[in-house]
C-alpha cells in the first residue's frame, strides 16, 4: 500500500501530487476535495475499525475524521507524507471518542452459549463463530484500557504498523509506545488465561512475539 | 500472539461511503469558505466583471469618441549622454547622468522605472505620497524611491552597483533581499551597508554636479514625457529621446513599478507596512523611534539566498524545492527545505507557512548548512511583524545558537528591547 510509506519511501511524483492536491483542497475546490477523500478513506476506515471495532458510529467517526482533516488541512507542514498526517488526525479522533466514558464502544454482546464452543471440536462453520467471537471478547479487553494503550497496541498488534510509526501517529516516544504496547499484551494475555475463547483466538502458539517485545529491562 | 491482519474489516457499503463523501466534501468546502480561502475567486469573478464593464466602455468611446491627440506619453525613452554631463527633469524627478550613462525611462502603473544600462545617474525625486515609487534597476538590483536624492553607479553595466544616499531613504532589493539606506549611508553589491564614514569624496562631487546642473541644463521644451515618439530634442547634454520598444534590459526581469508597498522584485514588505511612512521623511523620525531603527538594521541584515533553480515563478519553485526535499536527504534536502521558506517569505509574503517551514527545518535539520540561516529568518518575520515576546524569544535563541554570526549583535539588541 504505497499511501501508508512512511515519508522517506514516498516517490517524489507522489509527494508533489499530494502538495498540489493539498492546494487545490485549500481552495475549495470540491472536486480536489473528493479526490483526497477517495484516495484515502479505505485506509483512514480500515486503521479506525481495528483500533474501535465493529462499531455502529463508524460512519460518524469516519466523517469526523475527514472533516477534522480539511479544517486542519492548512496545518500539513509538506514535510511529512499526507497519508501519514491524515492518520495522525484519524487518530485523534479515535482518542477522542475513546477518551468520552459515556460513549463507551458497544462490543457485541456474548452470549453464555459461546462459551460452551471452547469444549466442541471445532468444524468450519464453528472456527468462523469461535474468531468471531475471539474479535469480540478481545475488544471487550480492550475496552478496559486507557484510550493511549488502546491506541498504542491496536496500531501495532492489530494494525501491523512499526512501533516508531505507531508512536508519530499517538504523538508519543517510541519508549512510551513499547511501554503501553507491552502492558496492553500482558492484560490481554492475563484475560485470555481465563477465557479459553480468547485464548483460542489470540493462539498461543505464537507466544514468542510477546518475548521479542519484552520491554528493555525490569517490567515498570 | 500474533494479530495483525486477522480482524476483517467490515467494509462500508457505497451508498454509506457515497453520503460520507457529500457531507465531507461539503464540509470542506464550507470550510474553506470561511477562512477566505475562497476570496480571490470571487475577486477574479468580480475582476472579470469590471473588466467585461470596461471593455464594454472603451469599445463605446472608440466609437464615439473624437480620434485621440497625436502628442502621447511615449512609451519609453531612451536616454544616451554625450561627454557632458546631462539633467533630464521628468516632472516628478531630475536625473543628472554622468558621460556616458545609459539608462531608459518609462511609466508602467503610474510609477517611474529608471532602467540602466551603465554609468552612474544620480536622481532628485519629489516625494510621492499615494504614488507608486520610482525604481531605478540597475542590473539585479532594484532601488525603491518614495521622496529623496541619491545616486545609482552601475559602472560598466556589468558589475557592482554602488547607491549612496544624500537625503531621505530609500529601499535597495538585491537578489531577494531587501535593504533600507538613509541619507548618509552608502550600499554596494558587495559590501551591504556602509556607512557615511566610508564614503568617498567622488559620491559628494557628483551630488555638487548635479547641483551645480540644476534645471537649467535642461532646454524648456525637453520634457520627455510630452515628447512625441521618435522626436529628437537638441540640448546641450545631447539627450537623445525616442520612442517605440524599451531596450532589451527592461524585458530582463518583469517591468512595471510595484505598488508603493511592494516591492518590485517581488518581494511583498508585508501588509504591516504602509506606503505613507515610508514617504515621510525618515530621517527626523529615527531618533524618537528606536523600534522603527531596529527593524530597519533587521532588514539590513541580509537573508542566505534560496537555492537558485532558476524557476521564474515563486510556486513552481517551491513545488521543485519539495521535489528535492523530498527525493534527497543531507544538504541538498536540508538546502531545499530551507529555500521553501525563503520563497514563502520573501516572494509569497507568506510567513506564517514560512514560520511553519522554518520550526520543521529547525527540528529536520539541527546540523543543517541553513541552520543559522534559519534561524535568523525566524528572527527576521517574527520581528519585523512585531517585536513581541515570540521575536525576543527568537532572537534568544539565535544569539545562543549563533553567538559569533554578524547577525548576532543585531539579535542581541532585540533580545534588550522594550
Amino acid at each position: 500500500m504505497t499511501s501508508r510509506a512512511p515519508s522517506g519511501q514516498v516517490t517524489a511524483a507522489l509527494y508533489v501530487e499530494d502538495v498540489l492536491l493539498v492546494d487545490r483542497c485549500l481552495t475549495g475546490e470540491p472536486a480536489a476535495t473528493r479526490e483526497l477523500f477517495r484516495r484515502h478513506k479505505h485506509r483512514v476506515h480500515a486503521s479506525l475499525f481495528r483500533v474501535l471495532g465493529s462499531n455502529r458510529e463508524m460512519d460518524d467517526l469516519l466523517q469526523d475524521a475527514f472533516l477534522q482533516v480539511f479544517q486542519s488541512l492548512r496545518g500539513w507542514r509538506a514535510e511529512a507524507s499526507l497519508s501519514t498526517w491524515i492518520d495522525r488526525v484519524a487518530m485523534r479522533c479515535a482518542y477522542r471518542y475513546l477518551s468520552q466514558r459515556s460513549r463507551r464502544i458497544v462490543a457485541e454482546v456474548l452470549d453464555d452459549d459461546v462459551v460452551a464452543l471452547s469444549a466442541m471440536t471445532p468444524g468450519h462453520g464453528e472456527r468462523r463463530q469461535l474468531a468471531r467471537d475471539g474479535v469480540a471478547r478481545l475488544y471487550a479487553v480492550l475496552d478496559e484500557l486507557s484510550p493511549a494503550a488502546r491506541l498504542a497496541f491496536t496500531l501495532h498488534e492489530l494494525d501491523g504498523r512499526p512501533l516508531a510509526e505507531t508512536a508519530e501517529l499517538v504523538g508519543s516516544s517510541v519508549t512510551a509506545t513499547k511501554l503501553r504496547v507491552w502492558r496492553a499484551r500482558k492484560r490481554i494475555e492475563a484475560a485470555a488465561a481465563a477465557d479459553p475463547v480468547l485464548s483460542e483466538f489470540l493462539d498461543p502458539s505464537a507466544g514468542a512475539s510477546a518475548d521479542a517485545l519484552r520491554f528493555d529491562g525490569e517490567a515498570p | 500472539m500474533k494479530l495483525s491482519g486477522r480482524i476483517v474489516v467490515e467494509p462500508l457499503d457505497e451508498e454509506r461511503l457515497t453520503n460520507i463523501e457529500r457531507r465531507v466534501v461539503s464540509g470542506a468546502v464550507d470550510a474553506a469558505a470561511r477562512h477566505g480561502l475562497r476570496a480571490p475567486r470571487r475577486i477574479s469573478g468580480r475582476v472579470l466583471a469590471m473588466a467585461a464593464v470596461v471593455t464594454a466602455g472603451l469599445a463605446g468611446w472608440a466609437l464615439h469618441a473624437p480620434p485621440p491627440p497625436t502628442v502621447a506619453e511615449p512609451a519609453a525613452i531612451r536616454v544616451e549622454t554625450s561627454p557632458q554631463q546631462a539633467v533630464l527633469d521628468i516632472g516628478d524627478a531630475r536625473i543628472a547622468s554622468d558621460p556616458g550613462a545609459g539608462f531608459a525611462v518609462t511609466r508602467p502603473a503610474g510609477g517611474v522605472l529608471v532602467a540602466m544600462t551603465r554609468g552612474k545617474v544620480e536622481l532628485e525625486v519629489g516625494k510621492r505620497v499615494g504614488r507608486p515609487p520610482l525604481v531605478v534597476r540597475a542590473g539585479d538590483t532594484d532601488v525603491i524611491v518614495v521622496g529623496t536624492r541619491f545616486t545609482v553607479d552601475y559602472g560598466d553595466g556589468r558589475g557592482d552597483v554602488d547607491v549612496r544616499v544624500t537625503e531621505g531613504v530609500v529601499r535597495v532589493v538585491h537578489q531577494q533581499q531587501e535593504t533600507r539606506v538613509a541619507a548618509g549611508y552608502a550600499w554596494r553589491t558587495h559590501g551591504g551597508l556602509i556607512a557615511s564614514a566610508e564614503d568617498d569624496p567622488g559620491a559628494r562631487a557628483g551630488s555638487a554636479v548635479a547641483s551645480e546642473a540644476g534645471p537649467t541644463a535642461t532646454p524648456p521644451d525637453a520634457d520627455p514625457t510630452r515628447a512625441a515618439p521618435g522626436e529628437t530634442v537638441p540640448t546641450r547634454a545631447a539627450i537623445v529621446i525616442a520612442g517605440g520598444p524599451a531596450p532589451a534590459v527592461l524585458h530582463d526581469r518583469k517591468a512595471a513599478v510595484p505598488e508603493a508597498h511592494a516591492a518590485s522584485s517581488g518581494v511583498r514588505t508585508g501588509p504591516s507596512r504602509p506606503a505613507a511612512p515610508d514617504a515621510a521623511p525618515v530621517r527626523g523620525a529615527r531618533p524618537s523611534d528606536p523600534r522603527g531603527e531596529l527593524r530597519d538594521a533587521i532588514r539590513s541584515q541580509p537573508v542566505e539566498p534560496a537555492l537558485d533553480l532558476g524557476e521564474a515563478n515563486a510556486a513552481s519553485a517551491v513545488t521543485r524545492y519539495y521535489d528535492i526535499a523530498a527525493h534527497q536527504s543531507g544538504e541538498a534536502a536540508s538546502q531545499a527545505f530551507y529555500s521553501i521558506a525563503v520563497v514563502r517569505h520573501l516572494r509569497l509574503g507568506r510567513n506564517a507557512e514560512a514560520l511553519q517551514t522554518l520550526d520543521a527545518y529547525v527540528r529536520r535539520f539541527p546540523g543543517g548548512k541553513e541552520y543559522r540561516a534559519a534561524l535568523w529568518l525566524r528572527v527576521r518575520i517574527l520581528c519585523l511583524d512585531k517585536l513581541d515576546d515570540r521575536c525576543r524569544a527568537a532572537a534568544y535563541t539565535f544569539v545562543h545558537q549563533a553567538g559569533d554570526a554578524p547577525a548576532a549583535r543585531i539579535a542581541e539588541r532585540i533580545t534588550l528591547s522594550d
